[in-house]
């Protein structure tokens, strides 16, 4: 099995490689579902208001912060699908795509991918349990929204791991011991 | 960005002249706000300590404590100060799609 992996090529670029035929079919399908996000459930997740209960200042959000947030968004999806444009076949390995694209674009490939995520769970009423189910126990849309969900999580989150490094672990403090005074 | 507690001055009846309430214009700017992060199942958790590190600079031990407190209790506190530091944060969790929101202390 190919495994998904993420390199820095000159450090200028990136390239993404061992994507299979299934994750390439879902990212072509991308730039589709980020479209969606002017649906009413989606912009519910992606644009939620900053207080619980103060409608002075979540009105005032919405007017002078959220079309600010929604560029944000949008620029991110339109970078990832100008990028996209650029996935091909691998030459050496069968049934997998690669993908190179300028190393400053991450974090809207992160955006983009996080999003997609949001969107797809908000349209198809996905939740924690639906996220924890086996593919087969899953009902109507929702198998191909986790099926998504999960593959493009399996990509973000090689970005994640890439941009966080490798973990340390914490040593625990050992406890003090009494100082030993020589005889 | 919100207009603060501003009230028309009707003592000098002047137009344009608008008289603010001081004492609570300033226990307004004195209360600390909180930013609190919700949880949500679809972040990913490790995306989640990434935004923590990225938006406050916390260290990466800190930051993983917060997600896992927002994981396992459904919201943590990260950040408390001024209002307009916590409007700033929550501009920014929202910009990385993290469900945010900002309260009154109450403390």
């Amino acid at each position: 099995m190919t495994r998904l992996r993420i390199q820095a090529i000159n450090q200028k670029y990136v390239r993404v490689t061992g994507i299979n035929s299934l994750l390439a079919a879902c990212l072509q399908e991308l730039p589709r579902i980020l479209e969606s996000r002017d649906n009413p459930s989606a912009q519910a997740r992606l644009l939620p208001p900053p207080t619980a209960e103060d409608a002075a200042i979540n009105h005032e959000w919405k007017e002078s912060i959220e079309p600010d947030l929604r560029h944000l968004l949008v620029s991110a999806s339109e970078t990832i699908t100008r990028d996209l444009t650029c996935l091909k076949p691998s030459p050496r390995l069968a049934e997998c795509s690669f993908v190179t694209f300028p190393a400053t674009h991450i974090s809207a490939w992160m955006s983009a991918l996080n999003q997609a995520r949001l969107i797809l769970a908000a349209l198809a009423n996905v939740d924690e349990i639906d996220l924890n189910l086996p593919y087969s126990r899953l009902g109507g849309e929702k198998v191909l929204a986790v099926l998504q969900i999960d593959l493009f999580g399996q990509l973000l989150g090689r970005f994640v791991e890439r941009e966080l490094g490798p973990a340390r672990e914490i040593k625990p403090k050992r406890p003090k011991s009494k100082r030993r005074t020589r005889p | 960005m919100v207009p603060r507690n501003m009230t028309p001055s009707n003592a000098t009846g002047q137009p344009g002249v608008i008289q603010t309430d001081e004492t609570a214009t300033k226990e307004e700017l004195s209360t600390p706000w909180n930013v609190v992060v919700h949880n949500d199942p679809i972040n990913l958790m490790n995306y989640v300590t990434m935004v923590l590190m990225r938006v406050f600079g916390y260290p990466r031990a800190k930051a993983k404590k917060m997600m896992l407190e927002v994981h396992n209790l459904g919201r943590s506190l990260v950040w408390s100060g001024g209002r307009e530091q916590a409007e700033h944060y929550v501009h920014q969790l929202h910009g990385y799609q993290l469900l945010a929101t900002m309260e009154k202390s109450e403390t």
